[in-house]
């Protein structure tokens, strides 16, 4: 069976600054597989350059075998894939429904129906209703996603993205800005979803990270400086010089 | 309901003893509050605002105007040949300025509008210059002439009435809340799967083919048109009446439309710089209640009927 992902020799230059440098890695089919690395490691730009909204300069993405390289996001996501941005980004002054709904309409093949009411698309309305209440956003769902605390908002990006019902979700730091509580919650959810599809996520809690991942892939300056299972990983003095152990010593 | 309600009570005006300046000012009215939805379609629900709107409105009045002159007068013809040419030429200058937001697709269509409005000025064989085209003829419908006052009005109200709800039906399907996804947040709605540009394409084409609805009929009411039609100021004058209104909702820009015809009537007879005293009034309007006049009413129909829930 082919990988879910393949990431071969990916660059991706922004002026002088080499921000993704040759990178490449595979997420094994139902794997969780974590991409950390310091802050400016390009993480978010190897995201973008996977789910379409940056043209890489170098290399090439493959998609459960498939070549998709530079494909729009418009025909990534048929193909199985969906992302979450790091700054949240959700449809501020719709309601939490609608923000799901949509992205189940979409799946649905529904974006140019331009006569049937979309509050008539019920299929729509009842799968987004049912994600809520898996994610404990349910009481919400009439209020506007902008009056949502912020913690829910980062659970809200993963709604949508779960109503596309990728079998590849990349979560770019949905922990961000978030508690302890929360990140613990976050942690158990994508154990949940990572048994119907696989994950690929960048994250910065490395506890929860080592603690949720089948595989890690470790950045630093725009390059893979190692890739293994959690344990591996942890032990790489490589990645304890580079990056573990500056984060021990930001902790102590 | 309501809507059929107030339909049918404004049909019935003529009848009712309102002079016919009034009907003339509310046929100019409601022609205006058919292109202001149309832009509302764009600024409003897709977040793309246009510099250029009069573009659409005036090709259609030359086209409808030209061909009903010169082959027949008959309505249907003439807005059929009218849409061809305008939702032709939307489909590709929409193409291109669809690839660009914010400022630069405001700029642009303000640039393709003023290249229209040199046209108009220059090709004298068909659009007479500067002096614009004179002489269309009064529409007719299955043979028979549709006369300016009362009839006309119907003719006008009927077309508002069903543009309305196409708009309404559109606003509410799938497709219009895609674009309203996109107005919220690009990003996003792309990473859901919509194709951004193709969207906004077709939103540009069937605003601008609205529009053109809303350029025919205007050409039969006033017998003729002038490059002044596809002027930056009526660009300008279509935003007002819709933010005037409140975009986002095809209802405000309704309102906005006929709020714009009566005050520039009423403040034209009383000042010398009307557009001055419009001015005041926009700004008023529009600080004090962001989401325009649909916002005042949308406040006092709550005040009178406290929330039920
Ligand atoms: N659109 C952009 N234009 C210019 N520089 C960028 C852009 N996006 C990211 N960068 C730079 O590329 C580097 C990698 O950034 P990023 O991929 O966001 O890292 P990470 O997600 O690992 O924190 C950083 O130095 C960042 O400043
Ligand atoms: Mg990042």
């Amino acid at each position: 069976m082919a990988d879910a992902l393949v990431v071969e020799e990916l660059s991706k230059s922004f002026g002088a600054l080499r921000a993704v440098d040759g990178v490449g890695f595979a997420v094994k089919d139902g794997d969780v597989h974590s991409l950390i690395g310091p802050n400016g490691a390009g993480k978010t730009t190897v995201f973008n350059c996977i789910s379409g909204f940056l043209r890489p300069a170098e290399g090439r993405v493959l998609l459960r075998g498939e070549d998709v390289t530079a494909w729009p996001p418009h025909r990534l996501i048929p193909a199985g894939l969906a992302r979450t941005f790091q700054i949240t980004k959700v449809f501020g002054d719709l309601t939490v429904l609608e923000n799901v709904a949509l992205a189940a309409r979409s799946r649905l093949g529904q974006n140019l129906r331009m006569w049937r009411r979309a509050s008539k698309v019920t299929s729509a309305n009842v799968e987004a209703l049912e994600i809520l209440e898996m994610l404990g956003l349910a009481e919400n769902a009439s209020a506007n996603a902008d009056h949502l605390a912020h913690g829910d908002k980062r659970i809200l990006e993963i709604a949508i993205a779960l109503a596309l019902r990728p079998r590849l979700l990349m979560l770019d730091e949905p922990t961000a800005g978030m508690s302890a509580g929360e990140t613990e919650h976050i942690g158990k959810l994508v154990r949940r979803i990572a048994a119907r599809t696989s994950v690929l996520l960048v994250e910065h809690d490395m506890e929860m990270v080592l603690g949720i991942s089948d595989q890690v892939t470790v950045m630093t300056q725009g390059r893979v400086i190692a890739s293994g299972t959690p344990d591996a990983i942890s032990r790489d003095t490589n990645v304890q010089d580079a990056y573990l152990g500056a984060l021990d010593a930001r902790n102590l | 309901m309501l809507f059929a309600a107030g339909a049918i009570a404004l049909a019935a005006l003529p009848y009712a003893g309102v002079p016919p300046f009034t009907i003339t000012l509310l046929t100019e009215a409601f022609i205006f509050a058919i292109w202001a939805m149309s832009l509302d379609l764009l600024v409003g629900y897709t977040g793309l605002v246009t510099f250029g709107h009069a573009a659409a409105f005036g090709l259609g009045s030359y086209a409808a105007g030209y061909f009903a002159r010169e082959v027949t007068a008959d309505f249907f013809a003439a807005l059929l040949v009218a849409e061809a040419i305008v939702v032709g030429l939307a489909v590709t200058i929409g193409f291109v300025v669809t690839r660009v937001s914010g400022v630069a697709f405001a700029i642009i269509s303000l640039a393709i509008a003023q290249v229209l409005f040199q046209i108009a000025i220059a090709w004298r064989p068909v659009t007479e210059g500067m002096d614009g085209l004179v002489g269309v003829p009064l529409p007719k419908i299955a043979g028979f002439t549709i006369d300016a006052g009362a009839e006309f009005y119907l003719l006008t109200i009927a077309t508002l009435v069903l543009v309305y709800l196409g708009l309404s039906r559109l606003v509410a399907s799938s497709f219009g809340r895609t674009l309203q996804a996109i107005r919220t947040n690009e990003e996003r709605a792309a990473a859901i799967g919509i194709n951004v540009r193709l969207h906004k394409w077709i939103a540009f084409t069937v605003s601008w083919g609205v529009a053109g609805i809303g350029g025919t009929l205007m050409v039969f009411m006033k017998a003729g048109t002038t490059p002044m039609s596809l002027h930056w100021s009526e660009s300008g004058n279509v935003l007002v009446m819709a933010i005037f209104g409140g975009v986002g909702t095809l209802f405000g820009p309704m309102i906005g439309a006929v709020a714009f015809v009566f005050l520039r009537d009423e403040f034209t007879t009383r000042f010398e710089a009307w557009q001055l005293a419009f001015g005041l009034v926009f700004v008023v309007v529009v600080l004090a209640f962001p989401s325009g006049l649909a916002g005042i009413f949308a406040r006092a129909w709550r005040a009178l009927w406290p929330t039920r829930s």
